[in-house]
């Protein structure tokens, strides 16, 4: 969950610790001078604020933390999406129908004995939109757009490139060779 | 005329200290005497061969010791690192609920300790946390008494911790508030005084209105961990339901269209890991099935 407590804001408060210092009443301190003091004179900033700067869990240099933030303030509500059917309930039937298709499709040219090249492209094509909307919910639940947009558009472009390169391949598959369904029967030997 | 008399006082202090300092070097006497000194001859202490010994305590033979490790984090420290502090219990003298067991920590071990708690009996879940693994209430949940095994006590997973076991609720408030969790309504009662529902339309919010919103359920959920920020997360969407199942709200629709997208609902990929974990027995799962059943066959 986004917070509005941040480490991020520990971060500013210690980088504007030197501010301080030189806001404060003492003498600023050149190097030559800084050599010549003793080592038990404590510096203005205090050892805390130095260490927080190198905390070690603050900064992942491999796969850092997404921006986080909470939108308004703590009393007010999380804004609304507005209604979109085809990305919410039209998407989600038409995804659970072609589930439910693909059991039958699956079972039927072993079942009837008949590879009829319709049926056979049926399957195919099913088959492959249903793992696109698969692949596309993994894109959606790992990379949020909110966080990683550039990353979130690279891996949609890049799904929705496979996609149309799969559908090219077995196109080719179903027109020129064997079909789906041959090719399993072939490979099969169990 | 100030300066002199303060010149003179620190005079006398110093005469004054340098009376003091032979009367405190009394090391060489025998603190046998003094005593002797001290109490009247009419009445002598009672010899220490006629009273009692106070032994220092010693475990019980049949003590029956549990060890709790606990999380722990300080904000007051940014640069210490989280860490597991370990516990030792007699569980002969603690209470049996886990709660109860972070009390006698917090009363008698460790006052630095700090969860939230308050009803202790499962109807405010304040003291929701991940015990051994498991997002429950620690006010309902038992601690095994296998003394060998031992208990591990985290705040509840993936949320920002304020301090301890003190997790950071925001944003799922925010999102609670987002629903709307009131009647709506705009007619008035038809009998002019007020708003009824038949017992069955009472019966459909059985199983959805016991929800306390302790978090268990929204933090145990994966899909929830990868993208609070838009999916609602089950317990809100079980509160959702709440209302659209709710007879006398006329809201029914708006409430539908307000989840009607990619994210607000059908992030929930029914991992049912809500329903498992629920400290009250509810199914979120269950009622977001029934909100996603409703906006498809409407």
């Amino acid at each position: 969950m986004a917070s509005i407590v941040r480490p991020s804001l520990l971060r500013q408060a210690c980088s504007a610790a030197p501010t301080a210092r030189m806001l404060s009443t003492r003498a600023s301190i050149n190097a030559s001078q800084r050599i010549a003091q003793p080592s038990f004179v404590r510096s203005a900033v205090p050892t805390p604020m130095k260490a927080a700067a190198f905390h070690a869990s603050a900064k992942r240099a491999i796969l850092p933390p997404g921006p986080q933030h909470v939108e308004g303030t703590a009393n007010d509500p999380v804004p609304v999406p507005p209604a979109e059917p085809t990305h919410g309930s039209y998407h989600w039937t038409f995804e659970r129908i072609l589930a439910a298709g693909l059991i039958p499709l699956t079972v039927a040219p072993f079942a009837a004995g008949t590879q009829h090249p319709v049926l056979d492209a049926t399957l195919c094509a099913s088959l492959l939109i249903h793992s696109h909307i698969g692949f596309d919910s993994m894109v959606i639940d790992y990379i949020p757009k909110k966080r990683f947009p550039k990353s979130r558009a690279l891996f949609t472009w890049g799904l929705r490139a496979g996609t149309v390169v799969v559908a090219i391949g077995l196109y080719e598959f179903e027109t020129n060779d064997v079909g789906l369904t041959e090719a399993i029967k072939r490979v099969w030997t169990a | 005329m100030a300066a002199l008399r303060s010149s003179t006082r620190l005079l006398a202090s110093r005469s004054l200290f340098r009376t003091t300092v032979p009367v405190r070097s009394f090391a060489s006497v025998n603190p046998i005497e003094s005593v002797k000194e001290a109490t009247s001859a009419s009445r002598p202490p009672v010899n220490e061969s006629k009273t009692s010994t106070v032994q220092e305590p010693s475990a019980s033979p049949d003590a029956r010791i549990k060890t709790f490790h606990v999380y722990r984090w300080n904000p007051d420290e940014p640069t210490s690192k989280p860490r597991m502090e370990s516990y030792t219990l007699d569980l002969n003298k603690t209470g049996p609920m886990m709660l109860d067991a972070l009390i006698r920590i917090k009363n008698e071990v460790d006052p630095t300790l700090t969860f939230r708690r308050s009803c202790r009996e499962g109807i405010c879940g304040s003291c929701a946390m991940n015990i051994d693994g498991v997002n429950t209430l620690a006010c309902l949940c038992r601690i095994p008494t296998d003394t060998k095994q031992e208990s591990r006590i985290y705040p509840l997973p993936h949320t920002y911790v304020v301090k301890d076991l003190v997790p950071d609720l925001t944003l799922f408030y925010k999102q609670y508030k987002s629903i709307k969790p009131y009647l709506q309504r705009s007619t008035p009662a038809p009998d002019g005084r007020e708003y009824r529902m038949s017992r069955e339309d009472r019966k459909k919010l059985d199983g959805l209105y016991e929800c306390i919103l302790c978090a268990c359920c929204s933090t145990s959920c994966p899909s929830y961990w990868w993208n609070s920020e838009e999916y609602l997360g089950p317990a809100i969407l079980l509160q959702s339901y709440r209302w659209i199942a709710d007879a006398r709200d006329e809201q029914t629709e708006q409430r539908k269209d307000a989840l009607n997208n990619s994210m607000s609902l059908y992030r929930c990929h029914t991992i049912l890991n809500c329903t498992r974990t629920c400290p009250k027995g509810l199914n979120p799962g269950l009622a977001i099935a029934e909100i996603k059943k409703s906006l498809s066959f409407s």
